[in-house]
């Protein structure tokens, strides 16, 4: 067992002295099993961290720890982004709260088997007015217009883009990310239009 | 004879260490164990001070009256806290915390457990990382973040989402530019 020096992790480049500091996440949502470690794991520095939260009354309504798995990449020497894994149920007890409060948006991965764990957190975030992306996973090219067809039947997410994505594949996450954040940025513009903020730009349909 | 006094003095000698133990685990439970540490400001030793949560813990056990001993270590760690489990400083999952030169130059008093996160935070790290590395629950990890950044001993770095607002454009800006450098 080769264990020198420090116990823990080197978990990437610290940023420079005297530098403003700021982060920023993302939350990553989805059934089990729909690859939400997978995505995080595609675009992070290190391997995933799992933190555990504890429901701060003790009304004993929880009786577990909850895990909640995270990555961390820094996008510019000040800009931590963390990209959490949403916990399975959307209840404020079990650390989801903390999770959602102040994220840029939410990704929603969706594998068309197993489309209804998906659905529920769909319905979070637009309840809650969160901006989110659907991303298709294992989704066939034929098929996919239906997939659409049908989510938007479902009366959720009109305009939410949908976009394709396969969580192993960097590129691919990195380009999902993006969609999200224009998508989040469009839709605070849209809400909040403060008089000395800039307009962003649409995106080129 | 000698062995009735023999046995008495056996007795005698097995006692302190059973006191002593009776001891650490009252020290356990007592709500303000950490701040004595920090008067005596001996010098723990880390490793023995290294606090290892159970990872199946239910809420029960964060009464005050339990008396099992291999909850002790949580509740020891709730015992940092003062049994606080709100912060004064708001404190986010993804606010990055940073060593200072005042931790870095009080490294060898400070309480254990403080000088794991000092140790921890050379490099900035999110509140999140150091409950993931330090293996506590977020709840504690946020007072006791608290606790160090109002004597000064870690830095707290801006979250652009602070108060549950969602990030501004500026933030989302400098998200969309970080991801296309990827």
């Amino acid at each position: 067992m080769d264990y020198v020096g420090s116990r823990f992790p080197d978990f990437g480049p610290p940023g420079p002295p005297g530098r403003e500091l700021t982060s920023a996440k993302i939350v990553v949502a989805g059934g089990f099993g729909v690859g939400k470690s997978t995505f995080i794991r595609s675009i992070i520095e290190n391997d995933l961290l799992t933190m555990t939260a504890l429901p701060p009354e003790r009304a004993g309504l929880v009786t577990e720890l909850v895990r909640i798995q995270f990555g961390r990449v820094w996008l510019d020497p000040g800009l931590a982004l963390h990209l959490f894994v949403a916990p399975q149920w959307q209840d404020p007890r079990a650390g989801w709260n903390d999770v959602v409060r102040g994220a840029v948006g939410a990704v929603v991965l969706f594998d068309v088997m197993r489309p209804a764990d998906s659905v529920d957190a769909m319905r979070y975030f637009e309840d809650h007015r969160i901006p989110y992306v659907l991303a298709l996973n294992n989704v066939h090219a034929s098929v996919r217009s239906d997939v659409k067809a049908i989510i938007h039947g479902m009366g959720i997410g009109r305009d939410v883009p949908v976009v394709n994505c396969d969580p192993r594949v960097r590129l691919s996450v990195r380009e999902t990310l993006i969609s999200l954040t224009e998508h989040a940025k469009l839709d605070r513009w849209r809400r909040r239009p403060g008089p000395d903020e800039t307009t962003p730009l649409a995106p080129v349909c | 004879m000698s062995s009735a006094a023999d046995a008495h003095r056996r007795r005698r000698r097995a006692q302190p260490p059973a006191e002593q133990t009776f001891a650490d685990l009252m020290n356990g439970f007592s709500l303000d164990s950490g701040r004595k540490r920090a008067r005596t400001s001996a010098p723990v030793p880390e490793r023995e001070a290294t606090p290892v949560v159970p990872q199946e813990v239910g809420v029960a056990t964060f009464e005050p009256t339990v008396r099992e001993p291999e909850d002790a270590s949580i509740v020891r760690a709730y015992a940092w806290t003062g049994g606080r489990t709100r912060s004064n400083i708001n404190l986010e999952i993804e606010t990055l915390v940073s060593a200072n030169d005042q931790s870095r130059q009080s490294a060898g008093i400070l309480q254990a457990e403080h000088q794991h996160v000092v140790e921890l935070c050379r490099s900035p790290r999110s509140v999140a990382e150091v409950a993931a590395l330090m293996r506590l629950p977020l709840g504690v990890v946020k007072v006791l973040l608290g606790d160090m950044a109002e004597r000064g001993l870690v830095d707290v770095h801006q979250t652009a989402s602070a108060g549950g607002d969602t990030p501004d454009l500026g933030l989302m800006e400098r998200v969309l530019s970080g991801l296309r450098r990827l």
